[in-house]
């Protein structure tokens, strides 16, 4: 018996390893896959395709007070279907036939730790 | 003796065959084998890539259909001359494309074009898409989707704006790339980049839409 708790908590400590990290790479590599290219690697609005004569400003996922301004599903809204379901650019495109569900969630989790808010409860 | 000649005069016009510069595919895949170009190329389909980290581990395009996306009079040049086609390096949101794709000689590029028009995919049907001055793929381009915000394309002189960086350029798409093949990318992306950075339209775009800025990019000058 208690060799069988040993092999539960070693199986355990196993499973715990291999879920945090791996869980928490794959969302960064999701958002710097998909997201880097306009918002910036860091998320302040400033990827690759952002010169100066882009049409419009990639929102700053850094700056706290805007997006304390947005509920989870209000984000979630935007990467589904695109800047025009919330009146904004078409420059943003509808993520909804490329990510999965749970890409979403972890994306919306890690804009989250970029603007190190907790947005607007709704 | 019949025979002997037969064979002769088989191998004699094999020979003018390759002088004239009619090379042959195989000749073209030694030549890429021999210059490692499957260091950062694969030719081999269908494709292979599931995660990003598939994607990310590669060094260069795909070519398992590049006989189905490139233009083969292009294709001969730019083996010969290549000049960037995507303003960033591969796979990177970070550092600039170099240039530094290597050059080949004159004959080793007829080869291996060649070689790599022979890589085609059944997913691309031919003759659906004519090049055209469409305006109603202008404005799916534009417009309604994102396209511009990630791709280069020929604005009109004045416009400030001339496209995004992250994507190839489609700059010069009338002379490189298959019309029937841009439409086919955006009907079914998953045969050709089952992961990639651009978002799938399926489902947001009617086929005729697709259709519509297919004939619109490939006209690009």
């Amino acid at each position: 018996m208690k060799r069988l708790i040993q092999f539960a908590t070693v199986l355990a400590i196993l499973g715990m390893g291999v879920a945090g990290p791996a869980g928490a790479e794959d969302t960064e590599a999701v958002y710097k896959f998909y997201c880097a290219q306009c918002h910036g690697l860091t998320g302040k609005g400033d990827g690759p395709n952002v010169s100066k004569d882009f049409p419009v400003s990639p929102r700053n996922f850094t700056n706290a007070k805007e997006m304390d301004k947005l509920t989870d599903a209000d984000m979630k809204n935007v990467i589904l279907d695109g800047g025009p379901a919330a009146s904004k650019s078409p420059m943003m495109p509808p993520w909804s036939k490329t990510l999965s569900e749970a890409d979403v969630v972890g994306l919306i989790k890690h804009i989250r730790k970029l603007c190190a808010c907790k947005g607007k409860q709704g | 003796m019949r025979l002997t000649l037969s064979i002769i005069l088989g191998m004699a016009i094999s020979v003018m065959a390759t002088a004239d510069g009619r090379a042959d595919p195989a000749a073209g895949k030694k030549v890429f084998d021999d210059k490692k170009c499957t260091e950062c190329h694969y030719t081999d389909g269908p494709a292979k890539e599931k995660t990003i980290a598939d994607q990310l581990a590669k060094k260069g395009p795909e070519l398992w259909y590049a006989g189905s996306k490139f233009q083969k009079k292009w294709l001969g040049k730019w083996l010969k001359d290549p000049k960037p086609i995507r303003a960033m390096a591969y796979n990177s949101m970070t550092e600039k494309n170099k240039g530094d794709h290597p050059k080949m000689s004159g004959g080793d590029a007829k080869a291996v074009t060649e070689f790599l028009m022979t890589l085609t995919s059944d997913a691309v049907k031919a003759g659906v898409i004519k090049p055209k001055k469409s305006a109603k793929g202008r404005l799916v381009f534009t417009k309604k989707m994102p396209c511009s915000g990630c791709h280069l394309f020929p604005a009109k002189k004045r416009a400030k704006f001339k496209g995004g960086l992250s994507g190839p350029s489609l700059v010069g798409a009338r002379k490189r790339l298959n019309p029937d093949w841009i439409f086919a990318y955006l009907m079914t992306p998953e045969v050709f980049k089952p992961v990639k950075s651009m978002p799938v339209f399926v489902g947001f775009l009617k086929e005729k839409e697709m259709k519509n800025v297919a004939a619109y990019v490939a006209n690009f000058k």
